[in-house]
């Protein structure tokens, strides 16, 4: 291969300000892609590729009840067979007190034989194993227990009824991650004493699992066959830990997701940002190269030499990104706290490396082929002809396109790991170009014959159009910035907004679940007023119009899985904050209704994840019991909030025989709520509470912690972004300087010069912008409503401000990028001119 | 007899480039009478457009003062400059310098339409018929000859009826067909409007048929004074 190593030096100092930008495109889109992909490998490293040191076990059993005897006779006769070891556990949340009853915790008490876990770590203080440490009568707890509650290794707790001396504490669980997804801290409790706790029997929620651990762990898949065949459908889950759901893994998938999809639109940015620059460093040597081409140069050798060049600039800016994506990872712990699952390192592997690099040569080659490709399209005769304006762009080259397209493709499905998403991605970027060229085509050809009033106006209106048309791919590329942006923007608004609603001041925040029947007055003597008492019924969906649920498919839903147990109720009227919007009244005609079938009202949020409609028949299993319900009406909220709702409602008469417990939403002053929570639980202490004031506060620092995230990766495509608005502007400064220069010449004041730059790029901006807020009110509400599934907000001030924003931001660098020329006496501009 | 409708008194230009120090123009003094077609002639290099540009307020002078119109022009702002340069004085540069994005029409009637002149339209009209470019006139600069550039950049330099027209090397770009048309076209059109010429060029052919023939040569003006 031939190198011209004058020929490149000199490209590269010539290229100035475009080459600065061509690299940092490429170091901005590699340092995010190998930060987050390095972050993503060591979370699923940890977390779904430890599957069992997550879940503790080969197979885990799950079941809300106590396993039935067949699937327990089951296990047994394969432990038997030594196929197996099996150990039990129950999890829940009670409320603890501390041994004198003056202060309370909501705590996940977790009993447990001496050998648990198979499969995972628990650490502790004293370096004892949690067998060893825990014996009956002792709990081990987590630091934060006895932060809360103000007590230190050897005082005592007090759980249900019973006293347990803190024997111990947990410094690390490989079960439990993280902290922020559970709603109190830990403490580990000795099955032997399970049942002198008094608390299982009386309706607590309490969760019951099975760990097995198989001498062939190859034959988990097999094993979990036969197990759910003796499973209670629905009511027991018989999963390998491969494939158990957690809400840790749900949660990181998703994080994951999001923060991918972001990564990937910084990649676009950078990629428009480097086809940009590269096209301006093409445009600006388009003579040099007509001349070279004219002195006998081949486009081989031209072609060859800008590789070289980019080729030269793509791996300087991999390095940088490369560089830049380690520190990005060293942050991670400032940015994502206790968000970070515990043992996931920041180190930086080889492998990232190898994969910035990777990704780099990819990157590069997909953004640059197109500029690189119409190289080959500059004719000699340029010289002669004084054109101005890029070469006339003749159709993008077909196979150069596809395979741009292809390779892109490739790259978003690979990093947002989903086929089908990321060919809607390449899809509607495609047709976000291809759309925003055709309406900036059509307008810019309006705007020519368009009857402007003033001089400076048409003036501005016809610089738009000069030849070369420069105008229209710089609409294409604010466009698909500025869309970029308010999509980022917009998803995280709509996201908050559902998420982080203020808690209403007079809302109740305290919920007392669990109260039973002979303990409603009791309960009312402690709280000290009338308070309103919910019955809640427990159910499972068995079918809908005889459809019958699948627990599987269930599970696999993003949003709430009809397979899970469901509270269901009776009332006779609505609530303060709930409206009808199918049907007229709750229990509509239901007189009407066949012998044996009830009447019952639906919320409209499970009537769209069900798709249940008025008059469908549904199936329940209360208890053992089935019953047949007709949807007589949908309800529908009036506030999203932390509110107790009930998805299904029925008639007084259907339920009141049924077993069930009360539900209690109280409101107190904040401040009186734990001392609250202490009386209840001392006095009833199978009921459980739940301080929803703490639980939004953890919800909304969460929130917060995860803005934070979302903004530090949302700001990597806002500087590719802001960096594309001045590149591209500066790109075609030649132009407008020429323009300006002429003006003066014959005679233009400042104000009339002025005048036609702001003019000119306030029209620039203002087409992209309103183009830009169509196109990412479009994309933003189709992914809030297909993607996350929740209720779309336009915020039409936020997209205003946008319009706004970019107006000001392009009028500014437009006119900075040409100020030198308006005070200046025109003489030396006017020498730079080759004249038209 | 009237005053001088251009003067300058001692100008001398010079530019730093790097430690050196280039002296293009040096102590240069001459008036131009109104009416009047001379012709500053002087080799490639000689300073010819140095000199239109710093006469013509394009560019500022290192030293000495030049009047237009009995103005001192010298320390003038470029907003002061802005409504002298559209009316009382037109320019005709060799490499044309039309403004890219408007067609022949709109270029000539740009300088009208920034005066306000609501006759631009057919002012414009006319000088197009006059220099036989009517049917180009929707043509925009990239597709005219450079023959037909120089007409409508002649067009738009009188368009205000400028009482002073500064030509740089007018045919510099051109061959001898089109530059003989366009000398002849400013000459008539000069006779026509009754302005005064200020013409660089390094063709003695043209320099024969002005009135008066300033030489520069090493930074420094000599007057060949008016011919006979
Ligand atoms: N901006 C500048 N900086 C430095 N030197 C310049 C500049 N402009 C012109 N010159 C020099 O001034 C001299 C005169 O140039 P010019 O007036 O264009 O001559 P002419 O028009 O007679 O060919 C030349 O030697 C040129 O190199
Ligand atoms: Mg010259």
């Amino acid at each position: 291969m031939m190198i011209h190593y004058r020929f490149l030096l000199e490209e590269l100092r010539y290229g100035g300000k475009q080459v600065i930008t061509f690299v940092i495109c490429v170091a901005l889109s590699i340092a995010t892609l190998t930060a987050l992909n390095s972050f993503r490998r060591d979370v699923h490293g940890s977390l779904i590729d430890e599957a069992r040191e997550l879940q503790g076990g080969d197979i885990i059993i799950h079941a809300h009840q106590p396993i039935s005897d067949k699937l327990q006779l089951a296990v047994d006769s394969l432990a038997q067979q030594n196929y197996l070891k099996q150990q039990k556990t129950f999890e829940f949340y009670t409320v603890v007190l501390s041994e004198i009853k003056d202060s309370s915790l909501l705590s996940s008490i977790k009993a447990v034989e001496s050998a648990y876990p198979f499969f995972g770590t628990i650490t502790l203080t004293s370096g004892l194993q949690l067998g060893e440490a825990l014996e009956p009568g002792t709990v081990v707890v987590a630091q934060e227990v006895l932060d809360r509650l103000d007590r230190a290794i050897g005082d005592r707790l007090i759980i249900g009824d019973v006293a347990f001396t803190i024997a111990d504490v947990v410094a690390f669980e490989s079960m439990r991650p993280v902290s922020f997804l559970s709603f109190g801290p830990r403490i580990f409790i000795s099955m032997t004493d399970l049942d002198q706790l008094g608390l299982l029997g009386r309706g607590s929620r309490v969760e019951h699992e099975l760990l097995l651990q198989l001498s062939e762990p190859g034959d988990a898949e097999d094993i979990t066959k036969i197990l759910s065949a003796s499973a209670v459908p629905r009511v027991e889950r018989v999963e390998t830990a491969a494939s158990a759901r957690s809400r840790v893994r749900t949660f990181f998938d998703n994080l994951l997701f999001f923060l991918s999809c972001i990564s990937i639109l910084t990649l676009m940015l950078s990629g428009i940002g480097m086809q940009g620059s590269l096209s301006a460093i093409l445009y600006q040597k388009q003579k040099v190269i007509a001349v070279t081409k004219a002195f006998g140069a081949s486009n081989r050798f031209l072609l060859t030499q800008y590789l070289i060049m980019v080729s030269f600039m793509g791996a300087f800016g991999s390095l940088i990104g490369i560089g830049l994506g380690y520190t990005i990872k060293r942050l991670f712990p400032l940015l994502l706290g206790d968000l970070v699952p515990q043992g996931v390192g920041y180190a930086f592997h080889p492998a990232d490396t190898l994969e910035g690099i990777v990704l780099g040569i990819l990157v590069v080659t997909v953004f640059t082929l197109l500029p690189l490709h119409r190289l080959g399209t500059v004719k000699p005769v340029m010289i002669f002809r004084h054109e101005t304006g890029a070469a006339k762009r003749q159709a993008a080259p077909i196979i150069t396109g596809i395979i741009c397209s292809l390779f892109l493709s490739l790259l978003v499905i690979r990093q947002i790991d989903d086929v089908k998403i990321g060919i809607f991605f390449v899809l509607g970027l495609v047709l976000l170009i291809a759309t925003v060229s055709l309406t900036a085509s059509a307008c810019l050809w309006l705007l020519k014959r368009a009857p402007l009033p003033t001089l400076a106006l048409r003036q501005a209106a016809k610089s738009l159009y000069r030849p070369g048309n420069a105008s229209r791919s710089i609409i294409v590329t604010l466009t698909s910035a500025i869309s970029v942006l308010l999509v980022i923007f917009l998803l995280k608004l709509n996201l908050f907004a559902t998420f982080i609603e203020s808690y209403p001041e007079n809302a109740p925040n305290l919920f007392c679940i669990d109260i039973q029947q002979d303990q409603k007055d009791l309960f009312q003597a402690v709280v000290g007023e009338e308070v309103l008492l919910f019955p809640v019924i427990r159910a499972r969906l068995l079918s809908i119009n005889d459809q019958p649920i699948d627990p599987v498919q269930e599970r696999e839903r993003k949003t709430d899985n009809l397979g899970r147990e469901f509270n269901l109720t009776y009332r006779e009227n609505l609530l303060d904050d709930e409206i009808i919007i199918g049907g007229n009244s709750l229990f509509e005609g239901t007189e009407r209704l066949p012998p044996g079938v009830v009447a019952l009202s639906v919320l409209d949020s499970i009537a769209e994840i069900g798709e249940i409609e008025l008059d469908d028949r549904m199936r329940f299993n209360i208890q053992g019991v089935e019953i047949e319900a007709q949807v007589t009406s949908i309800r529908s909220r009036t506030e999203s909030r932390l509110y107790p709702f009930f998805y299904f409602v029925f008639e007084p008469a259907t339920l009141e025989a049924a077993p069930q417990t009360f539900f209690s939403a109280i409101h107190l002053p904040r401040e009186l709520i734990p001392d609250m929570i202490t009386a209840i639980v001392a006095q009833l202490p199978n009921v459980s509470t739940i301080n929803v004031a703490d639980v939004a506060d953890r919800f909304g620092q969460l929130m917060k912690r995860l803005s934070v995230v979302i903004t530090f990766f949302a700001s990597f495509s806002i500087m590719a972004g802001c960096l594309i608005l001045i590149s591209t502007i500066f790109a075609t400064r030649l132009d407008r300087i020429r323009e300006t220069v002429y003006y003066k010449v014959l005679g233009a004041d400042s104000n009339f010069v002025l005048l036609v730059l702001t003019c000119e790029h306030a029209m620039l901006a203002l087409f992209s912008s309103i183009m830009a807020v169509i196109f990412a009110e479009v994309a933003a509400w189709l992914i809030c409503t297909t993607v996350f599934n929740i209720v779309y907000q336009p915020h039409w001030y936020v997209a205003g401000l946008t319009v706004v924003c970019s107006i000001v931001l392009v009028i500014m660098i437009g006119l900075t990028s040409s100020f030198g020329i308006i005070q200046q006496r025109p003489a030396v501009y006017l020498r730079q001119q080759n004249g038209t | 007899m009237s005053d001088p409708i251009l003067r300058a008194a001692h100008i001398s230009k010079h530019y730093t480039i790097g430690e050196r120090r280039a002296i293009v123009l040096n102590d240069i003094s001459m008036q131009l009478e109104a009416g009047e077609f001379a012709v500053i002639s002087g080799a490639s290099g000689s300073g010819k457009t140095t000199l239109l540009t710093v006469l013509s307020g394009l560019d500022k002078p290192s030293n000495g003062r030049v009047w237009l119109d009995t103005q001192d022009i010298t320390d003038f702002d470029e907003n002061r400059l802005a409504p002298l340069r559209n009316r009382l004085i037109g320019f005709v540069f060799q490499a044309f310098h039309l403004v890219p994005s408007l067609t022949s029409m709109e270029n000539i009637m740009f300088p009208a339409e920034l005066n306000r002149d609501p006759d631009a339209t057919e002012k414009a009209s006319q000088l197009l018929h006059r220099v036989g470019l009517w049917e180009q006139r929707h043509n925009r600069p990239e597709q005219l000859s450079g023959g037909e550039k120089q007409r409508v950049a002649i067009c738009r330099a009188l368009i205000n009826n400028p009482q002073l027209v500064f030509a740089d090397e007018p045919t510099g770009n051109l061959d001898s067909e089109n530059s003989r048309e366009v000398v002849e076209l400013l000459l008539e059109l000069q006779q026509e409007f009754n302005t005064t010429l200020l013409l660089a060029t390094h063709s003695s052919e043209i320099s024969d048929r002005a009135d008066r023939v300033l030489s520069l040569h090493d930074g420094r003006l000599v007057d060949n004074g008016y011919r006979q």
